[in-house]
């Protein structure tokens, strides 16, 4: 049988044997004087539990710093503190703001791995630029934001107030109507629509929109 | 199983019914795999453990501390394989301090002598040197797999030192490590003839590899099939090393965004289109949505897909899932939020393990999954029965609704991020959830607890969890009366460990009868004093001297409390 007690990182390690196994051991000091708090199973449902409420630990950290003989604690936890006082202290280091290592409980690989990642958590985007055929200023639009061809479509119909064609589309086309093309990454010139989306977004970089009659 | 008869060896063979020679017993014997069924087997007569002691090829230990190496040489002749834990499970998230112990040399230098033919050595949460690894290298010629998980101590100059001499390598296997990251040169130790591996992966280490000492070693080992790179290694990267090893059964890519032309992007789709053998994936950092897509040809008999390093979104997240229809276990991030649950739910109706991780791991963050997206995983996946859920917010109704859909749980752990959260609709305590659970689950073995708890919930534990075997609580409980339910009431509690709980010294020596058969207790930031834990370490019985079996492992109790030394 081996028995362990050991210090938190946070005072001085230090460790000692006892003949029938290891006894590593410190105190917290809030702990150190079992006081008179009663407890009733009725004061931990009450109150807010969260770790910003400081004044119940406050107290008794006052109290216990001045006990530092522990030898004379004899009584074998028959007054307890309530759980409250145990809340605040533990997570929230009044010293520092930086966040436990201990709370939640996840791995360092994963917490460092994540926390890499934690600055670019938005969405991530693609703008690129359309130009209406005729119109020198053209626009610019997000492809990230659409899922698909449809949604692509829609803003742009939108945006432009034209109606656009694509391939497999039903509808006899008229003069008015407009077909969008895109420039891909070998520079040439291709209607929008053939290829799957997810493949035409590795490949577009521009778009156009031209009448229906040129193509 | 033979029956389990007990002979009188000491009366003579005359009196036995049906004995058989010991050899065919030893045979028997050898294919009993658990070593839990092993001990048993030990325990029978002494004709058994005679058997089981010299057949046994791989020994299990639990506890480090539990059993001397020169007691377990001398028990066990044999021996190939050894499966070794260290510290306890709390020491992963810094809450143990180092050099508390469980370092492996000592045990090394007993199997150098005991077990020269020694083939296989699996660490968990020990210390490990660079000098063990090189004593480890030079001292088992046949040596075949090293497996590390969670261990310190070492760097990447112990894994050159493995690469360079231990020429009949089938595994190497570096998981979660706290190991000081000297470069990426130990990969290219492997020398030019070594072709033996089956099973690499450095997933977690940082620093850049040599690709091409990569890919060449990966061209070699036409036996590979456990790849898991590191996120150095590029989609391109990854591609080729695809296609050289298309029997893969286990991937772990690399970095999943880089800036692919068009060609380069059909051959990645192309290269996992031939990779149909992979059941498990993983690594996946930074995946992008745009290059997603050429995984899921792969996917095809995937049933594990571990995402816990790449932030999904549940877009993405829905479309990747009906890939996947034999999907049985699923490792996500908590970006792909509720609506990537529903997804989960409607995508995956084999699902047997969910774990959910926080992409913010602080207190008082934002975001992430509720309780919806956990009662969605239910609905959809009735053979779920082990979860991991990182949650910001959870109700007892959800919790209940839960377990009725899914009422085969062995594995139930669920973490509300802000300790002491009580049901956010009802603002009750969380007792009633967590009664739900043991009440319904009948076969659970394991459980974590979290948010507002009071002793009922205890209570409940003690009453209902039959057949629980570990226990993880924190910031929960009202009283001693907590903890003195759980070590009466659950006579298969094996490990149970408590941080931040008012339990103090009476509680913790209520336990005196059931410290025995368990394998370790941690409490931390508890109400226990010095005093207490001098009376336990005397009213404890004694540990059994001479011949320990391995199956009653030695207590471990470790208490610890922040704080100033005393004395």
């Amino acid at each position: 049988m081996s028995l362990c007690l050991f210090e938190s990182v946070i005072s001085r390690p230090y460790i000692y044997k006892a003949k029938v196994a290891a006894l590593i051991l410190s105190l917290r000091p809030q702990f150190a004087t079992m006081g008179k708090a009663t407890h009733s199973s009725s004061s931990s449902i009450d109150s807010s539990k969260h770790p910003t409420l400081s004044s119940a630990s406050s107290s008794l950290y006052h109290q216990s710093k001045t006990n530092t003989d522990l030898s004379s604690d004899l009584r074998l936890g028959l007054t307890l503190s309530t759980s409250t006082s145990l809340l605040p202290d533990t997570l929230s280091n009044s010293d520092s703001r930086e966040p436990s290592t201990d709370w939640p409980p996840v791995k360092p690989p994963q917490r460092n791995t994540v926390a890499e990642k934690g600055n670019n958590r938005q969405r991530p985007i693609f703008f690129v630029k359309v130009y209406m055929e005729g119109v020198p200023i053209g626009r610019k639009l997000d492809l990230f934001a659409h899922h698909s061809y449809d949604g692509l479509i829609a803003t742009l119909a939108h945006m432009f107030s034209i109606t656009i064609l694509y391939p497999n589309m039903d509808r006899v086309h008229s003069d008015k109507d407009h077909v969008l093309t895109y420039e891909d990454k070998e520079g040439d010139w291709m209607m929008v629509g053939d290829v799957p989306w997810e493949m035409f977004l590795t490949t577009v970089k521009r778009l156009q929109i031209t009448r229906a009659d040129r193509c | 199983m033979a029956s389990k008869k007990k002979r009188n060896s000491t009366e003579g063979k005359e009196n036995l019914v049906s004995p058989f020679p010991d050899e065919v017993l030893e045979c028997v014997l050898g294919f009993v795999m658990s070593h839990r069924d092993r001990s048993s087997v030990s325990l029978v007569c002494k004709d058994w453990y005679s058997a089981d002691r010299w057949s046994r090829t791989h020994v299990f230990i639990g506890n480090c501390y539990s059993v001397s190496p020169e007691i377990l040489v001398r028990r066990f002749p044999n021996i190939r394989s050894v499966t070794l834990k260290g510290k306890p499970r709390f020491s992963d998230f810094n809450l143990v301090p180092a050099n508390w112990g469980a370092d492996i040399q000592s045990w090394l230098e007993v199997f150098a002598s005991a077990y020269p033919h020694l083939e296989e050595l699996r660490l968990k949460r020990m210390t490990v040197t660079d000098e063990s690894l090189e004593f480890l290298a030079h001292s088992f010629p046949n040596f075949k797999a090293l497996a590390l998980v969670s261990c310190d101590g070492f760097s990447t100059d112990g894994l050159a030192t493995i690469a360079t001499y231990c020429k009949n390598l089938t595994e190497l296997d570096i998981l979660e490590n706290g190991i000081e990251d000297l470069g990426g040169g130990w990969l290219s130790c492997f020398p030019e003839n070594f072709s033996s591996l089956e099973i690499l992966n450095f997933a977690n280490l940082n620093s850049e590899v040599s690709f091409d000492a990569l890919e060449r070693l990966v061209t070699r080992c036409r036996s590979l099939k456990v790849l898991k790179a590191n996120k150095s290694v590029t989609l391109e990267q990854l591609q080729r090393l695809l296609s050289r090893a298309p029997q893969l059964v286990e991937l772990g890519s690399g970095s999943f965004s880089q800036d692919l032309t068009f060609q380069q992007y059909a051959e990645l789709k192309n290269a996992f289109n031939n990779c149909r053998n992979l059941h498990t994936l993983s690594g996946l950092w930074e995946a992008s949505s745009l290059y997603l897509p050429a995984l899921y040809p792969a996917c095809v008999n995937l049933t594990f897909l571990n995402l816990s390093y790449a932030s999904l979104q549940s877009a993405e997240f829905a479309k990747l899932l009906p890939n996947c229809p034999l999907l049985r276990r699923l490792w996500v991030l908590d970006t792909v939020e509720d609506k990537g649950l529903e997804a989960v739910g409607s995508s995956c109706p084999l699902l047997e393990e969910l774990r959910v991780f926080p992409a913010e791991p602080v207190v008082g963050g934002g975001g992430g999954v509720t309780e919806s997206g956990f009662v969605a995983v239910s609905r959809g996946c009735r053979k779920l029965h082990y979860t991991l859920y990182f949650c910001r917010q959870m109700t007892n109704a959800a919790v209940a609704t839960v377990v009725q859909n899914c009422p085969d749980f062995t594995h139930f752990r669920v973490c509300i991020m802000n300790p002491c959260q009580p049901d956010h609709l009802t603002n009750e305590p969380m007792d009633e959830a967590f009664g739900s659970v043991v009440k319904t689950c009948t076969k659970l073995r394991r459980l974590a607890v979290s948010g507002l708890l009071t002793d009922l919930s205890f209570e409940y534990i003690g009453r209902y969890a039959k057949n629980l075997e570990t226990l993880s609580v924190a910031f929960a409980g009202s009283s001693d009366r907590g903890m003195q339910c759980v070590l009466e009431g659950c006579p298969k509690l094996r490990k149970l460990e408590i941080r931040d709980c008012p339990f103090g010294n009476v509680a913790l020596l209520s336990g005196l009868e059931r410290y025995e058969s368990m394998r370790s207790l941690w409490m931390s930031a508890c109400t226990v004093t010095m005093n207490g834990c001098r009376l336990l370490a005397r009213e404890m019985p004694r540990a059994k001297k001479g011949c320990p079996s391995l199956r009653s492992h030695p207590l471990r109790i470790i208490i610890s409390m922040h704080g100033r030394l005393s004395r």
